[in-house]
């Protein structure tokens, strides 16, 4: 079976069932009062519990506290309930005796626990139950991953992970010490200029942020491990872990070409594409008289933007996003 | 009377990020869409009408994007609205006896219970509650082009490492406007103006003629465009690029002598939510007791000072109708100058949140107004035009790829991707794979299955949400955001486990799919 979230599956059976027991609540009024007090209850067991927090107690109190609630509302749920029920620690006991020996692949996902309670709505009249979920996010996924995304034009931030299962291979090439006897590095390849450079990370990071020096390049980022100290097993200065995706760094500058003499045209209406020379356009440069070759992009758009200063026109700080309530926009007008 | 010599096309981008809490009524966050509706949505909508009651002929486009549509259309939260609404009135009728000593204070009173006692006739008598109508009638009659938005705004510069998930809010984006709008939107805003070339594929294939990127964008296109942001541009796939004009774009939005500045107009900062005593706001304020906006301001901004003098209604128009002046003024001989330098006529575009006008620049919608009737009746040099009529005019553009931009602070994407936030990028990353995976797993999957596979995506396309990651930036409401976060990646996750173990707990996925109601018509096999 593939995995899943022990807990998770766990608070899924919890709250089925109490629901099923609110189904029972609305047949028998006596039921009600009963039921209500042991989801108080358990509630408040549940949140005792997830805040001392160590996994192995907290499975425990879990499988409790179904089993109490099984008992609990038996008598008044009649099939769906008991079926349920019996799943549920089925599926506990074996989710008990498989964790142990599955990979840590689970152990990490096991980590995005999602914890369910029951409230009810205090309101007699109101019979439905609440799912109040709670979520925290996985601390990782357990992938052997490299992923680059472009900040600026001139900072990369790159993200990464290795997996267990691929620690584990590499320490049973490399010996148990390998992550001792080696370090982290990043190589930074530019594959528009054909450059690469590398830079020492450390263990306890998981992400990077990276100056570059060229902006609009392909960059690709390659995750290894340098031997730092004796490693009988490791006979190469460089072992090679991932590699990253590839993204372009954006561009931060008027391009200009002085090779480029043609522009291209195109009808959207039509398609049809046709090729001018720049000069024939920029009728501006004609009037003053300027020679094709020596003209500079720039200093036509100094003309076209008289008024603003093109080398740092984009800044202006957007209050993006329309949230109403950041108060981004209006502490501008202070 | 002078010649028309060129186009200034105004694009504002209505934008709230999905805010739907049936479970309780303690979320503050939901105020967000009722404050913009009553001081933005319904301002312009009104503002429209009478244009268009007084025969001015206007131009205007305007982006709606995909949660504010489910918003709006959401019964509860229309509900909700007039509940907002009721109370209000209740307030300003308190305000009026509280204030009767003084008199300029006490006509402010009345002017907010008739305005939000009008607010209420029109949602409920006029619009019938549907503002989404409201808006396509003008749509209908001309003057208005609506234009679509990512699924749920997200931002495509962090997620086109998977493509798919870009194609996807491009899709639901494309979708959700068909079903509200009865046709296919030509232009889409970018959220945040994100520009990433891999996604033009995606435009082109749901049908996108346009897209608004910010003046670098433009500028720092490839090769170097000849007219800069006052002609279009289009990429070698086919999407057409306009770029945002920076001097009048600076006219409105600087800090230092922007026209929401302005010392005549309202103080957004001064609300009785926070000056009135305590015991008398607290069934207007928040639930637990905090002081937020109740939407009754009485001050000016005034100047430098924390001494405030009171708001004049007179005063803050006649200062709109001068910055109108100076707005159409500055466009002539912008446009005077640039003419002689382009090809075709030059346009000059001019994008802004909606949510400026009337929410943070409470005189917007009527500086608006103004400036459409002196373009219509002064002489001035040029006219209003939506994108697809300038691309209708002049199809003939230069081939160029748009610079990868966005139209956030230093124009890149900081914003979204710095140290407070950037541990949320990796979740975002596995989701969306971990939903393709689901879609090749389960392609053409039928009855439970398939409601759970789609909820999967509602739940991926929330997560993905830009504004989460810019309220973390902005330091305001983070806890919400990061719930938020939490929550769809965590309704995500757990759907995911449930479908590939194929134990779909159907009161689970009811209970989220009722918090979590949008994109009715989502087919999760766009990530196949």
């Amino acid at each position: 079976m593939p995995r899943k979230t022990k807990e998770t599956n766990e608070i899924i059976k919890q709250a089925k069932s109490s629901n099923t027991a609110d189904v029972a609540k609305k047949e028998s009024p006596k039921t009600t009062a009963k039921n209500t007090k042991s989801v108080a209850k358990k509630s408040t067991a549940k949140k005792d519990t997830t805040s001392k927090s160590k996994p192995a107690t907290k499975k425990t109190s879990t499988t409790k506290s179904v089993a109490k609630k099984t008992s609990a509302t038996s008598k008044t749920v009649a099939t769906k309930k008991t079926t349920t029920k019996k799943t549920t620690s089925k599926t506990t006991a074996t989710k008990t005796a498989s964790k142990k020996s599955t990979t840590t692949k689970k152990k990490a996902d096991t980590k995005s626990t999602t914890k369910k309670v029951l409230t009810k709505k205090s309101t007699a009249k109101k019979q439905k139950v609440d799912i109040v979920e709670y979520y925290d996010l996985p601390y990782r996924y357990n992938q052997t991953v490299v992923k680059v995304l472009a900040q600026t034009p001139n900072n990369l931030f790159i993200y990464w992970d290795i997996s267990d299962a691929d620690r584990e291979n590499y320490k049973k090439q490399y010996g148990e010490n390998f992550f001792e006897t080696t370090k982290p590095v990043l190589i930074i390849h530019n594959t528009t200029l054909n450059y690469s450079f590398e830079i020492d990370i450390n263990d306890f990071a998981n992400s990077w942020y990276l100056h570059v020096n060229d902006s609009k390049c392909d960059y690709k980022i390659e995750l290894g491990r340098r031997p730092i100290a004796e490693n009988p097993k490791i006979n190469t200065n460089y072992i090679y872990i991932s590699t990253s995706n590839e993204i372009e760094s954006p561009n931060d500058h008027v391009l200009f070409n002085k090779e480029q003499k043609m522009v291209y045209f195109r009808n959207t209406k039509t398609g049809v594409q046709v090729e001018k020379p720049i000069s024939a356009n920029l009728s501006f440069i004609r009037n003053m008289g300027k020679i094709y070759d020596n003209y500079d992009i720039k200093e036509f758009y100094k003309v076209l933007y008289k008024n603003e200063d093109i080398e740092e026109f984009y800044d202006l700080s957007n209050p993006s996003s329309g949230n109403p309530s950041s108060g981004s926009l209006s502490s501008k007008f202070k | 009377m002078q010649e028309k010599k060129g186009y200034v096309s105004f694009v504002l981008h209505a934008h709230l990020p999905f805010i739907h809490h049936p479970e309780s009524d303690d979320y503050l966050e939901e105020s967000w869409l009722y404050e913009a509706i009553s001081e933005t949505y319904i301002p312009l909508l009104t503002n429209f009408q009478k244009l268009v009651d007084e025969g001015v002929n206007f131009r205007i486009t305007m982006s709606m994007t995909p949660p504010l549509l489910s918003m709006l259309d959401n019964k509860l939260l229309q509900k909700k609205y007039i509940n907002y609404l009721n109370q209000l009135i209740e307030l300003s009728e308190k305000e009026i006896k509280r204030t009767a000593g003084d008199e300029r204070l006490n006509q402010l009173a009345h002017y907010y219970f008739d305005r939000y006692s009008n607010d209420l006739h029109l949602f409920k008598d006029v619009y019938k509650c549907n503002l989404i109508e409201a808006f396509k009638h003008f749509q209908d009659i001309g003057v208005l082009e609506i234009i679509t938005c990512g699924a749920t705004h997200g931002y495509f510069p962090i997620l086109y490492v998977n493509e798919k998930t870009v194609k996807a809010q491009i899709a639901v984006g494309v979708q959700t406007y068909e079903r509200y709008f009865g046709r296919k939107p030509r232009g889409i805003w970018l959220p945040e103006c994100g520009y990433v070339p891999e996604a033009d594929k995606y435009l082109k294939e749901f049908g996108i003629d346009y897209i608004i990127t910010e003046t670098h964008g433009i500028l720092y296109a490839d090769p170097t465009p000849l007219y800069g942001t006052f002609a279009p541009i289009v990429s070698p796939e086919g999407v057409i690029a306009f770029g945002r004009d920076i001097e009048s774009s600076r006219q409105v939005w600087s800090s230092i002598n922007g026209y929401p500045g302005d010392f005549n107009y309202r103080e957004f900062y001064r609300d009785i939510g926070y000056d009135a005593d305590y015991d008398y706001i607290k069934p207007y304020i928040a639930h637990n007791g905090v002081r937020v906006h109740t939407g009754i301001k009485y001050y000016r901004i005034t100047g430098k000072t924390e001494f405030k003098d009171y708001y004049n209604i007179q005063w803050a128009k006649d200062s709109a109708e001068k910055q109108a002046g100076h707005f159409l003024d500055c466009r002539t001989a912008q446009i005077g100058n640039l003419v002689q330098y382009t090809e075709n006529p030059p346009i000059v575009l001019c994008p802004y949140d909606a949510e400026l006008y009337g929410h943070w620049w409470y005189e917007g919608p009527y500086w608006l107004y103004i400036l459409f009737k002196k373009i219509y009746y002064d002489d001035c040099n040029f006219e209003l035009i939506t994108p697809s009529e300038y691309i209708d005019k002049y199809p003939n553009m230069q081939v160029c790829s748009p610079c990868r931009s966005s139209w956030g602070a230093n124009g890149y994407s900081e914003v979204w991707l710095n140290p407070t936030n950037d541990y949320v990028h990796r979740h975002l990353h596995v989701a969306g794979d971990r939903m393709c995976e689901l879609a090749h797993l389960y392609p053409n999957a039928e009855g439970l299955k398939k409601e759970a596979l789609n909820q999967c995506a509602r739940e991926l396309l929330l997560a993905q949400s830009s504004d989460w990651l810019f309220i973390i930036t902005n330091g305001t409401m983070v806890d919400y955001a990061k719930k938020r976060i939490k929550d769809h990646i965590g309704r995500f996750t757990k759907l995911y486990y449930q479908i590939k173990d194929d134990e779909i707990d159907e009161e689970f996925l009811e209970d989220i799919g009722e918090k979590d109601c949008v994109f009715a018509d989502i087919d999760y096999m766009i990530y196949y």
